[in-house]
């Protein structure tokens, strides 16, 4: 046994908001529950009540269209944004980072929802969520609102949802059919395992437009502040790459654990930024998981 | 302790119990079903030990609530060997020496069983992939991709 919790399956996103509010924060969404089970087995987690939302129909649909964008409902596994045709052609960095995530065991269970509320520095989705502006439609007793991704972390494991409110779907704006994104990151084993540092980055050739972002390398993962201007794709990488490293810089503060040192951190930031702005503008393949 | 009544599928036969919601599913197959061949190693999805099929799709069972479980479909390798013997799979398995402690077995066999069904013709890349969440001490996986990869053909010769 896991533990000593209840359980509760909601029919209804209502249902589910009803009872995360009547436990008065002593219950948790049970989503995946590959980070939850394995935080309750540790003491980490201790929650009264879980509360399944998979039951919900309207969480499970994951669309994509080229006018309207995708949006991914909250108990879509991450395999099935793997292997979505619409996000591999539109958004190939968030179905990269997907795929970094786990095993293939652990993706058919858990969701993006629960990658990004679960609120790991080290989260693989966040970074291209990040830069693709993505948006959380949230519900609770009180109604419904949307929560941009950028405003989402708060600490290290910790986000600005208040207890009874419920992801119900990531919505992702449509990007235009130039647009570039690529996600990469170092870990200790080519297997699965926890990013050491993760960077996603979207550019546009046609408007210079470049946003990056960079996870595992401060309390949550971070946007980089834009250059300002336009990046031409021929632009040159070092010198690109050092004026975004100073702008990291200023967001990042890399922390020592069991993973690398903060040194390590520091000094794989500029090697990242540099592959990725390759990956970006000269669209080299600088991927290291097993494929 | 609440009860929770469910319902559920595992190897082709319809199974009715009541499990406390802490229960894993898991815990459920080895110790309700007595079904003992999927292994608790790590008991946090990091092993693979539990691999089981639900809804044909391989998942860690020491991450799954045994509630979760309700109205699915669940494999376990108990259902790998039909009444005449031994699988493909699991023949490939011992004719390729692909076993040794055997601790990993169950979970490989049906890890690998959730590949062939989803793609019966798998690249070694493929096979690693679908297996990288399956931790092996002693044969160092050389021997199972080979196993794996001798099953495909034949399981394909076979259709």
């Amino acid at each position: 046994m896991l533990g000593e919790f209840e359980y509760a399956r909601a029919k209804t996103v209502r249902g589910g908001c009803a009872l995360l509010a009547e436990a008065g924060g002593k219950a948790t969404i049970l989503a995946g529950g590959t980070d939850l089970l394995v935080n309750i087995r540790a003491g980490k987690a201790s929650p009264r009540l879980l509360v399944d939302l998979k039951g919900v129909k309207s969480l499970d649909r994951l669309t994509v269209s080229p006018k309207t964008g995708a949006s991914i409902g909250a108990s879509v596994p991450l395999n099935t944004i793997v292997e979505n045709r619409g996000i591999r052609t539109r958004y190939p960095g968030l179905a990269e980072a997907a795929w970094t995530v786990g095993s293939y065991q652990i993706r058919n269970r858990a969701t993006i929802a629960g990658n990004l509320c679960n609120a790991s520095p080290a989260a693989d989705t966040a970074p291209p969520l990040l830069v693709l502006d993505a948006i959380l439609e949230v519900a609770s007793p009180r109604g419904e609102r949307e929560v941009p991704v950028r405003s989402l972390f708060v600490d290290s494991k910790k986000t600005s949802l208040s207890f009874d409110e419920v992801v119900t779907a990531i919505r992702i704006p449509p990007v235009p059919a130039t647009t570039r994104t690529a996600f990469l990151k170092k870990q200790r084993v080519k297997g699965h395992d926890l990013a050491i540092l993760n960077v996603a980055g979207r550019y546009d050739p046609a408007t210079g437009d470049l946003q990056i972002a960079i996870g595992s390398c401060a309390k949550t993962p971070v946007l980089v502040p834009p250059l300002g201007e336009p990046v031409p794709p021929d632009a040159p990488i070092p010198e690109l790459a050092r004026r975004l490293e100073a702008l990291a810089i200023q967001v990042v503060h890399p922390i020592s654990d069991l993973r690398a040192t903060a040194e390590y951190r520091r000094a794989l930031l500029p090697v990242f930024i540099r592959r990725l702005l390759e990956a970006l503008l000269q669209q080299s393949d600088h991927r290291e998981a097993i494929r | 302790m609440t009860l929770h009544p469910i319902r559920l599928t595992v190897n082709g036969k319809s199974e009715e119990a009541s499990v406390p919601a802490a229960m894993t599913l898991l815990e459920f197959l080895r110790e309700r079903l007595y079904l003992t061949g999927a292994k608790e190693g790590c008991g946090a999805g990091e092993c693979g030990a539990c691999t089981v099929l639900l809804d044909g799709l391989p998942v860690t069972a020491c991450l799954v609530l045994a509630v979760e479980g309700d109205g699915r479909e669940v494999r376990t390798v108990e259902g790998e060997a039909k009444a005449t013997g031994l699988s493909v799979l699991q023949r490939a398995f011992i004719e390729e020496g692909a076993i040794q402690c055997g601790f990993c077995t169950p979970g490989m066999i049906m890890s690998a069983r959730g590949l062939l069904d989803r793609n019966p013709n798998p690249t070694d890349a493929e096979i690693v992939e679908a297996i990288a969440g399956n931790l092996c001490r002693c044969t160092g996986y050389e021997a199972i991709v080979a196993a794996i990869r001798r099953a495909a053909k034949e399981e394909r010769d076979r259709r």
